[in-house]
């Protein structure tokens, strides 16, 4: 269960603040699967990076299973990425030097897992996703779909509670962006809590429910309703 | 613990490591000879002269008025005896030489009387009175110093050597190497026919030679010898040579004004010029040594800092998927220590060859057994030293990176 209450996000540089969140609050049970929409700038990355604790929150409450986020040191916060969080990124973020294989075994290693457990871990992954006859084939070998499914794979390999995705698809052709989504939705039927940002409403209809951003505000809405308020806007 | 994956990496961008690692062998390799011969070199200055260098020094006084060889017995006994006399003297003495001055006399001696023969031994002479083993500061480990009867005056038209002698241990082993302390009562012969009695035995009395192999063997000879260049060699209580030296000289011009008092001279410049050489030798080596380290160190400090750059991204995706700051940093720890393992193995087998080579070349002692280890160590926590302020700043690295460029 992932919970937010009256969380801001201000970004501060010499000259401007930046309020990117304003009193956000949600909360996203366990098993569901949740698209977030909204303009460009509206502040969806930077609710995905606060959820996944990739940046820190400048005020508000955010907890995770119960646990209070910001009491967490980085070395805990590490902890908490690496087992309960998966992260699917628009654009793959594989690592080039490393081959399928070893791009999957990243946070298994940070896990601490031994060698058997990482292989079977990496090996059953990347049968998930369809690659599993690649495990020696660089980034650069491989298309982009391909690709997101490497790191989907990556994401899902330590078996975390939460799987986030920032604009999984934005970089497939639509007929891959509906194979990962596909493969999106088996992950959540297995019991994932998945939260997708997208632009495309085709692909944010599938989700269980819809959330709107505006302005670094949450609206829990179905996503036709954005269309309109874009075309107001 | 990961360096499957850090060495597969390396693999796919190894232009940049491999020239660190040739650097790195090759600094060894050059560092451990250069140490090798600054510690051959440091191991010949720091050898004992035998004398109380830092209380000693020494004179010349030179007649430019004839005098008759009986005059001038009397002027040394006068000046020794006003020297010795003198508040703050331990002792002083008229010899032809002191260790380490590079210039003295030399002699063969042999076990048997007649011709020199190829088994003499050569020794460095110090002709001396009896107070000559408290001036050098010798200690006499066996038998007895000179008693004043057993010093004569040198006679003219007479080359008879005296009958007595007093010879460092290491002479004494040379000429008896199986009669190890018990020189005392042997006789060796010098001159061709002279017999040398030995009297005593003193521990360390270096040569007038620093460079020559022999330089631990001297003997000491009880005569004196009434020339018009005499060398007198002064040793004074603890902080008193200083105030000393200017002292005596204007007291010894002024006792006699058909001579000249020059050449005044401490035992500490004395060394100073003898090892001269030795000296800027080490200087030199040591300079090549820290500016090679220094250059390596930098070009670790280069790399290291463009890894950095060039992977910013994927550090943050790393710390997204979980990595602590710590394994950030441990991670180029780990590279570095890999381009170093391999640098050091391959300068280690260079340094031993270029090592071989110099031993044969220059006659160098080969290098100690502790050398090439004690320099991978130290090359390879330079290198961990150097890539440490990259590596940290690797780990401040946000892990919204990830998300935030593309
Ligand atoms: N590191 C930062 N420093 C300053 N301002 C930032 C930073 N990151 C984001 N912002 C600002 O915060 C606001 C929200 O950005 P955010 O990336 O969350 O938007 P988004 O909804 O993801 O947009 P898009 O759909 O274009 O990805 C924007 O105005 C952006 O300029
Ligand atoms: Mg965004």
């Amino acid at each position: 269960m992932l919970k937010m209450k009256d969380v801001c996000k201000i970004y501060r540089t010499d000259t401007v603040e930046t309020h990117a969140l304003r009193g956000f609050s949600l909360a996203v049970e366990d098993g569901e699967f949740v698209s977030v929409t909204g303009p460009s700038g509206s502040g969806k990355t930077t609710f995905l990076n606060i959820a996944g604790l990739l940046e820190e929150l400048t005020s508000g409450v955010y907890e995770l299973d119960g646990r209070d986020i910001s009491a967490l040191n980085d070395k805990e916060r590490s902890r908490v990425r690496n087992e309960k969080i998966g992260f699917i990124f628009q654009s793959f973020n594989l690592i080039p030097e490393l081959n399928v294989f070893d791009n999957v075994d990243v946070p298994l290693r940070y896990r601490g897992f031994d060698a058997k457990e990482r292989e079977r871990r990496i090996m059953s992954c990347l049968e998930r996703v369809g690659l599993a006859s690649r495990p020696k084939h660089f980034p650069a070998q491989l298309s982009g779909g391909q690709q997101q499914r490497v790191a989907i794979a990556r994401a899902l390999a330590g078996e975390p509670r939460f799987l986030l995705a920032d604009e999984p698809t934005g970089n497939l052709d639509t007929h891959m962006a509906d194979s990962v989504l596909d493969l999106l939705k088996e992950i959540n039927e297995a019991g994932t809590t998945i939260i997708m940002v997208t632009h495309e409403l085709t692909l944010a209809d599938r989700a269980n429910r819809n959330l709107f951003v505006r302005d670094g505000e949450i609206h829990d809405e179905p996503p036709e309703l954005h269309l309109a308020a874009a075309a107001t806007a | 613990m990961d360096i499957g994956p850090i060495w597969r990496a390396m693999l796919r961008n190894k232009a940049g490591f491999v020239l660190i690692a040739l650097q790195v062998a090759v600094t060894l390799t050059i560092v451990v000879n250069a140490f090798g011969i600054i510690q051959e070199r440091a191991g010949r200055i720091a050898r004992d002269s035998g004398v109380d260098e830092a209380n000693t020094f020494a004179f010349a006084s030179v007649l430019f008025t004839d005098y008759e060889r009986e005059q001038r017995k009397v002027l040394i006994d006068e000046d020794l005896d006003l020297i010795r006399n003198v508040p703050g003297v331990v002792n002083a003495v008229a010899s032809n030489s002191f260790p380490l001055r590079q210039g003295g006399w030399s002699m063969g001696v042999a076990l048997e009387p007649g011709n020199q023969t190829p088994e003499s031994v050569g020794t460095a002479i110090y002709f001396v009175d009896e107070h000559g083993a408290e001036t050098f500061d010798v200690t006499v480990i066996d038998g007895k110093n000179f008693t004043p009867e057993q010093v004569t005056w040198s006679l003219e038209d007479d080359n008879t050597w005296p009958a007595y002698g007093i010879i460092t241990e290491a002479l004494g082993k040379e000429m008896w190497p199986d009669d190890a302390g018990s020189y005392v009562g042997k006789t060796m012969y010098i001159n061709d026919n002279d017999p040398v009695n030995i009297v005593g035995v003193i521990d360390t009395l270096q040569a007038p030679w620093e460079s020559w192999t022999g330089v631990e063997r001297s003997m000491l000879v009880p005569q004196r010898r009434p020339s018009e260049f005499v060398r007198y060699i002064v040793r004074a209580e603890p902080g008193m040579r200083d105030k000393l030296m200017p002292e005596i000289e204007a007291m010894l011009a002024a006792s006699n004004k058909d001579r000249i008092i020059r050449d005044m001279t401490t035992m500490d410049d004395v060394r100073k010029l003898a090892y001269v050489g030795d000296t800027a030798l080490i200087k030199i080596l040591g300079f090549i040594v820290v500016l090679l380290t220094l250059i390596t160190a930098l070009g670790i400090v280069g790399l290291a800092s463009f890894n950095v750059s060039r992977r910013t991204r994927q550090i943050g995706i790393r710390r997204a998927l979980g990595a602590t700051r710590p394994s950030i940093v441990r991670y180029f720890l780990i590279e570095n220590s890999i381009v170093s393992a391999i640098g050091l193995v391959v300068g280690s087998a260079l340094a031993i060859g270029l090592n071989i080579v110099m031993v044969e070349a220059f006659s160098l002692e080969p290098l100690a057994w502790y050398v090439i280890p004690a320099g991978v160590i130290a090359l390879w926590a330079v290198g961990q030293i150097a890539v440490a302020e990259p590596a940290r700043r690797a780990s401040n690295i946000s892990p919204a990176i990830a998300t935030r460029s593309s």
